[in-house]
């Protein structure tokens, strides 16, 4: 599994395919801290704009690997261990992205409380001593970050081979995860937005929702890979 | 290994593209798939390298398998070295293991002088060549080729042959499909036989899938042979006497011969005739 996910990681730093995402989450968490936000605010922002991006970490990932080369592998580790890889080296990016993004927001937010000094040490002092808003904040990202891949993982091949099909539907995944009640992420979210000022625990529902929703959904993208191969042999 | 009632389709309300077959696959067995275009043969390998599970049945006791495609697009992000030593690693193989079988492999291929270049840059002969080295440098105890050869120069050709002969020889099972018939000719143990209609028999090895081959002697006559000609074929596989315009062969091993005989200018092939092998 280290070989898979070091093969998978290169393809992904080497192919460029880092760069939209990156700069994309960059770009719209920097929006967000725009006008000085509450830090509670600034990490429910950051953690929402996980949605889109691991979403389409997670098709870039899906649709890197040509067929040929994905066989290989195949047959080398498995068919299932060589579609995980995939999907968690796509997860283990928006990971890295939201820790950066948590990181970001803490520096630039509003401290939760206002101490003297106004620099870093003294944001990353006031971060601390009251801990359950950035804990909240970081197990929102968690959910998003869980609902992001969900998404990405049940709009793009092998569940969903048609490629125009699959990048409409991952946007309009993405629009429901954030955006539908029924949503872990949405439900996080709003959690956190219910009260700005003292952002407590999102609580264990979401979370869970959010995690038995991605362990569904890989286990049928392992399963549809495994099974149905990515495409009939175009030769005998 | 073995291949316990597999059938595979693409989808419940596709047809079968094979089904029911039931075959093993012991060590050291070189088997080549035969059938008409579509009828199940490349399907049937990824089923057996375990590229995709089959839709019914199993495969039991696979070895560690090296998977050759029939094409290797070169869309990943690599050089042809960097994509082999990770290749190497999947495969099981560690450091310093990894990078000498990876340079040994390339370099037997042919292929060494295009190590770093990119992928994508390769042409598909090379291209096909990077997939080769991936499958062979772990020596995978089931090697399965789906028309590896084609695109290959004259010399990886035989490189591979050699190659493949070798693994069957060290234990490893081959399975492959290839467009020439006269492919590993005399070497193949068992073939098996793709009707079309989904069903897949075995029928042993042999140039002409007759059984018994070797009971039987091939008598090709030759006219223009030169001595130090005459002497190499008589150093080939399978050749029983070679008298200066008579050669003698075990029916199976003939083809080689023939195929060496007319490579040569002068040479000609005035007869060939089969008989019973002596003291039979």
């Amino acid at each position: 599994m280290i070989a898979l996910l070091r093969y998978q990681t290169a393809i992904l730093l080497r192919s460029h395919r880092w760069i939209f995402p990156v700069v994309a989450y960059g770009l719209l968490i920097s929006v967000g801290a725009a006008s000085s936000t509450p830090l509670a605010e600034g990490l429910s922002w950051s953690a929402a704009m996980l949605v889109p991006v691991v979403a389409f970490l997670t098709r870039s990932m899906l649709i890197a690997e040509p067929d040929a080369a994905r066989a290989c592998v195949a047959a080398a580790a498995g068919p299932v261990p060589a579609q995980l890889a995939a999907l968690v080296t796509a997860l283990g990016a928006g990971v890295v992205l939201g820790l950066a993004g948590a990181c970001f927001t803490v520096l630039t937010g509003e401290p939760v409380v206002t101490q003297p000094g106004s620099g870093a040490f003294s944001k990353i002092d006031a971060t601390f001593a009251h801990p359950q808003v950035l804990t909240a904040g970081l197990a929102t990202a968690l959910v998003c970050l869980l609902v992001g891949s969900a998404a990405g993982t049940l709009c793009n091949p092998p569940l969903l081979r048609h490629p125009g099909a699959a990048m409409l539907a991952t946007l309009a995944a993405i629009i429901l995860a954030l955006a539908a009640n029924v949503s872990p992420a949405s439900a996080a979210l709003r959690h956190a937005g219910a009260s700005p000022q003292t952002t407590s625990w999102p609580g264990g529902v979401p979370l869970l929702a959010a995690a038995c929703l991605l362990a569904v959904i890989w286990g049928a993208s392992l399963y549809a890979g495994a099974r149905r191969d990515t495409r009939a042999p175009s030769a005998t | 290994m073995r291949l316990e009632s597999v059938g595979k389709r693409y989808g419940l309300r596709q047809p079968w593209i094979v089904r029911d077959v039931s075959l093993d696959v012991p060590p050291g067995r070189l088997i080549r798939l035969e059938g008409r275009n579509g009828s199940g043969k490349s399907t049937l390998l990824r089923v057996a390298a375990g590229v995709s599970l089959p839709s019914a049945g199993r495969v039991t006791g696979r070895p560690h398998t090296g998977y050759v495609p029939e094409r290797f697009p070169g869309g990943l992000p690599f050089s042809a070295r960097d994509y082999v030593l990770h290749m190497a690693r999947v495969h099981g193989l560690r450091g310093a293991a990894a990078a000498r079988g990876a340079d040994e492999w390339l370099e037997r291929l042919g292929a060494a002088g295009y190590a770093g270049q990119p992928l994508r840059n390769l042409s598909k002969g090379m291209c096909q060549k990077v997939a080769i080295v991936q499958a062979l440098l772990s020596r995978p105890g089931l090697l399965v080729l789906d028309e590896a050869w084609t695109g290959l120069d004259q010399a990886a050709r035989g490189t591979l042959d050699a190659a493949v002969t070798e693994r069957a020889a060290d234990g490893g099972a081959v399975l492959f499909v290839d467009h020439d018939q006269a492919r590993l000719a005399g070497r193949i143990s068992e073939r098996w036989r793709f009707d079309g209609e989904g069903r897949v028999t075995a029928v042993p090895g042999g140039a002409s899938g007759q059984p018994a081959a070797a009971d039987r002697t091939v008598v090709i006559e030759l006219a223009g042979l030169e001595p130090e000609s005459a002497a190499r074929l008589a150093a080939m596989a399978g050749v029983l006497s070679c008298d200066g315009s008579v050669v003698r062969v075990t029916a199976g091993l003939s083809d080689d011969v023939l195929r060496q005989v007319l490579s040569w200018d002068g040479v000609h092939v005035t007869a060939v005739r089969t008989e019973k092998a002596p003291g039979r």
